[in-house]
């Protein structure tokens, strides 16, 4: 058996499908820009996979981003996706795809119906039959809802141009179980780009991924370091975008990446209905990690702004609240300060304790109807459902420009101060009787730029104990 | 062969177990626990799952079998849950269960290890040759592994000793496929609590429901309406119930049928660790299995008294042991509630409760009179006066809708049902204001969804304000477990 000459040791990126924002036509020139702005970094480009959108696309359509994609890549490869529910798609898509010049056909396990383990060998010995163009199967069970069985790959294997496999599962056990029993007569890819370097460690060949159009440069240094053995630089740099990797294989796929790609300025546009550009399978909150995560990477410019942790006189920092001095020693009222950690992990809480019925309870009234000014109160609980007592009110003193930042706030600072007052409460530091006849509000400086939520969750709980402390007199 | 045995049928409550505070066998609440199902029951399973068979030791087992036995004292059939990993405590659990005198064992398939079918069908010929009636239990949900129809069927025609099955899965494609191949040669009960009149109209004998701790009497009318071919009824029943028993089945059962014991009145522990409250049975669940007892007439009425100071008012509402006597302090009380599914459309109220001319009448006052409309606050009720306070930026026309007409509306109905419930007594509609904070998620799509999940949501903030929940006993027991969802990266 010959097979057909084709090094797929490389890097290539499955493409988006840039849609126009408007009408969601085929955006050929976002497409051509895109692939200009990956061609320096890779082997080749895919064209309709998965992230490409493959299943909203045209057969015409199809063709023609092959076409752009031959006349764009040069000496490059271009790989094809020709995935199809049933067979006579898949073989038009192939036929198309040959005659516009790609030179390899990815094709993934036929979905929807689950035909049988024949069913789906038959499917590809029939696309081979019809279509002489090298041909990589495609295993991505996250949206077939299906392995391509192993055994099956082990006799496709045999076929002369079946030449790889793409697997996205993820599965290593799996990837391990292809590779024993098909890896001395096809090459395999890494489809998912959460365990590129295991997989190549493995014994892979090569990787097809979403996230190589963002940062295809650290995948092709990935590869030319696990060539040379140099583990633990490779590892080193899979660790560096492991995040972002998992936002896209688990957190909204390519609708992710196109919010990632027109971030960096290589626009897009929109992916096409049903799916939404966000709000959908990508969340606000996701969007705005991706952002973080770009600007850690020096894909994107970091925004800095000047901001200062509260100083001065302690009684003097409750002016938001309406409480003067004044006020605040006329009543009696409960202060105390404290601050923890590090750089981005440096937190500052500023508290104020007293009775309902003092106005620290208009205070703590008032705040609840002043809503959306970037800056809002909320109740402390450890987890929903659980609001602890005293009443307290966590106020941040920066404005939360989106809602990766104020999730800083909701998550990690929220359920440690609430632990830091329950485990005061428990401990008598709050007396039992505060519980129910006082409130507390706690302003809240944390870096605006803050992200490690276990970091940071230590340093609230600790700058929380120690405010309550001097609060409370302990 | 097996065969099918007389008291084999109708429905068996599935016993929860209690503990005492130093975590032994709370016998006493146990046998009054009998006498509150045994009136409306055609048999009892105790140490079956949600009795936590498997958080117990083979003493505790043989000993709880024992005092069932002694409290029922012939009544109605025991059928003792025998199960275990190993064949080998497995008969030590059904012999003492012969000779204590229980009526028959119900046996779970092996677990855990999941040996082979053959390994599986030895397990239970061994128990066969103890002479004593066994009931096959499938509950895949727990077990990890699925009878599959030959498999049941194989071991009730080869077993001389096996008189039924027990089949939990809830699958009515397997069910159909039990009575195809054993229907009349051994009993066939469901153990799903969500398919049971389902499960009787299609032929099967009975029940052993987790859920019939709480609601025995509702069961067996729907089992005595099947067996007269009222399916109409049946079905009635089944589905005025459907809710409580999701919430049963699908959160932590063992948890949630204790909360909802100790709801109506009954002394109760919780589970076992790991089981846990607020964990697998959520704190939104609670809530929810509380409303649908409340609406069952499950949960008996006590009179509590208001203090607002100026007045004394007194109300009869449904009152759980966290309910306090006396309800004083409304300066300023503080409420939470938090109601899905799902994500995107889920509601999450702030609530601030108190005295019109207290912090929140002057907030709700002040508030009007300076940046309300700016914000798009909006007084969405005069009696109490509420005012809705949006706590996300509306962008879009869609959202505006869904905030200031179905949330609201949801709000609106929570507070009339409050009212209805005496919860809100009439007497201090006039003097109480309400500040509710409201989250309505920018991608929220399903309206209807959106006042479900806020008339949810509004229930508990302002019954948990007027409680004072979560007691400061709940938040010691769970600040170290508890999970805040945003404390974490994606």
């Amino acid at each position: 058996m010959r097979k057909p000459e084709l090094s797929l040791h490389g890097v290539f990126p499955a493409l988006v499908t840039p849609f126009e924002r408007k009408t969601e036509a085929l955006d050929e020139d976002a497409l051509r820009r895109l692939i200009r702005h990956v061609l320096p970094y890779v082997d080749g480009v895919v064209t309709s996979g998965t992230t490409g959108e493959f299943p909203y696309l045209s057969r015409a359509e199809q063709r023609r981003m092959v076409e752009i994609a031959r006349e764009e890549v040069g000496d490059r490869l271009v790989i094809a996706g020709c995935g199809a529910s049933g067979t006579a798609q898949a073989i038009a898509l192939a036929a198309d795809a040959a005659e516009a010049g790609a030179d390899a056909i990815l094709v993934v396990t036929p979905f929807f119906l689950h035909p049988s383990d024949k069913g789906i060998y038959q499917h590809y010995v029939d696309i081979t039959t019809h279509v002489d163009i090298p041909l990589i199967l495609y295993n991505i069970p996250q949206v077939v809802d299906a392995y391509l069985p192993r055994t099956v790959v082990q006799d496709l294997a045999d076929l002369p141009n079946v030449v790889a496999m793409k697997d996205s599962s993820g599965n290593l056990t799996y990837t391990m179980e292809v590779l024993e029993y098909a890896g001395d007569r096809i090459d395999l890819l890494i489809g998912h780009d959460e365990v590129v370097v295991p997989a190549l460690a493995g014994g892979v060949t090569g990787m097809i991924l979403a996230s190589a159009q963002v940062y295809p440069e650290i995948w092709q240094q990935v590869l030319r370091l696990m060539d040379e053995g140099r583990i633990a630089e490779a590892r080193a740099l899979q660790r560096q975008v492991q995040k972002l990797s998992r936002i896209f294989c688990q957190y909204g796929g390519g609708v992710a990446v196109k919010a990632a790609l027109n971030m960096m300025g290589v626009q897009v546009g929109v992916p096409r209905s049903p799916l939404k550009a966000v709000g959908g399978a990508l969340i606000h909150e996701t969007r705005a990690e991706i952002q973080l995560e770009l600007e850690k990477l020096g894909k994107i410019a970091a925004e800095d702004e000047p901001f200062a942790y509260p100083d001065g006189p302690l009684a003097s920092r409750f002016g938001d609240l309406e409480l003067s001095e004044a006020d605040i020693r006329a009543h009696g009222l409960r202060l105390g300060s404290g601050s923890a950690g590090e750089g981005l992990n440096r937190v500052q809480l500023d508290l104020i304790g007293g009775r309902k019925d003092s106005p620290l309870g208009d205070a703590y009234a008032l705040q609840l109807t002043y809503p959306l000014h970037g800056r809002e109160a909320l109740t402390t609980i450890l987890e929903p459902g659980l609001t602890v007592q005293p009443s307290t009110l966590l106020l941040p003193t920066l404005p939360q420009k989106n809602l990766r930042q104020a999730n800083m706030i909701y998550g990690p600072t929220q359920s440690a101060l609430g632990r830091a007052i329950v485990d005061a409460l428990e401990a008598g530091t709050i007396p039992a009787q505060a519980a129910s006849d006082e409130v507390l509000i706690v302003l809240a400086t944390v870096h605006p730029k803050a992200i490690d939520r276990h970091a940071l969750y230590q340093s609230v709980y600790q700058a929380a104990r120690a405010a309550i402390a001097q609060a409370f007199g302990a | 062969m097996g065969y099918k045995t007389e008291w084999f049928r109708g429905i068996f409550p599935a016993l929860v177990t209690p503990f005492t505070r130093d975590d032994r066998l709370d016998e006493a609440a146990f046998r009054a626990l009998i006498r509150h199902v045994l009136p409306h029951v055609d048999g009892v399973v105790p140490c079956g799952t949600t009795g936590e068979f498997s958080y117990m030791t083979l003493e505790e087992r043989k000993r709880l079998v024992e005092i069932c036995l002694d409290e029922v004292n012939g009544r109605v059939p025991v059928l003792a849950g025998t199960g275990a990993p190993s064949t080998r405590d497995t008969i030590a659990l059904t012999q003492h269960a012969r000779d204590a005198g229980a009526t028959g064992a119900l046996v779970v398939a092996p677990y855990f290890l999941k040996p082979s079918f053959n390994e599986v069908y030895d397990h239970y010929r061994a128990l066969d040759a103890l002479g004593f009636p066994i009931v096959l239990y499938n509950i895949p949900q727990c077990a990890g592994t699925h009878f599959r129809w030959w498999t049941a069927e194989g071991m009730a025609l080869d077993f001389e000793n096996v008189v039924g099955i027990k089949d939990s899965s809830g699958d009515l494609p397997f069910m159909e496929a039990l009575f195809e191949k054993v229907k009349g040669r051994i009993g066939i009960f469901v153990g799903h609590d969500e398919v049971v009149q389902a499960a009787l109209a299609a032929g099967a004998d009975g029940a052993i429901l987790a859920s019939a701790n709480l609601i025995p009497d509702i069961w067996q009318a729907v089992y005595q309406a099947t067996l007269a071919g009222d399916l109409a009824t049946a079905q009635e029943w089944q589905q005025k119930v459907q809710k409580l028993v999701r919430i049963v089945v699908q959160c932590s059962s063992t948890q949630a049928v204790k909360e909802g014991l100790r709801m109506m009145g009954l002394t109760m522990s919780d589970s076992r660790h790991p089981i846990m409250p607020g964990g697998g049975f959520r704190r939104e669940d609670y809530e929810e299995l509380r409303m649908q007892l409340e609406a069952l007439g499950k949960i008996p009425a006590r009179t509590v008294t208001y203090d607002l100071g100026t007045q004394q008012v007194q109300t009869a509402v449904a009152a759980t042991p966290h309910t306090p006597d006396v309800v004083s302090g409304w300066t300023l009380r503080v409420g939470e509630g938090f109601a899905g599914p799902p994500f995107q459309e889920l509601a999450h109220i702030d609530l601030l409760m108190g005295r019109k001319d207290g912090p929140v009448g002057r907030a709700i006052e002040r508030s009007l009179a300076g940046w309300g409309e700016a914000r798009g606050l909006q007084v969405i009720r005069q009696r109490p006066l509420t005012l809705l306070v949006p706590t996300v930026t509306v962008r879009t026309a869609r959202q505006r809708r869904l905030l200031y007409e179905h949330a609201a509306e949801g709000i609106n109905l929570a507070i009339q049902a409050n009212i209805d419930s005496g919860f809100l007594p009439e007497a201090i509609l006039d003097d109480l204001a309400l500040i509710v904070n409201v989250f309505v998620h920018p991608a929220a799509s399903i309206a209807k969804r959106i006042v479900f999940n806020n008339y949810k949501a509004g229930i508990q903030a302002i019954r948990k304000a007027i409680e004072s929940r979560p007691t400061l006993d709940e938040l010691f027991n769970e600040k170290v477990a508890a999970r805040h969802p945003f404390r974490y990266a994606p």
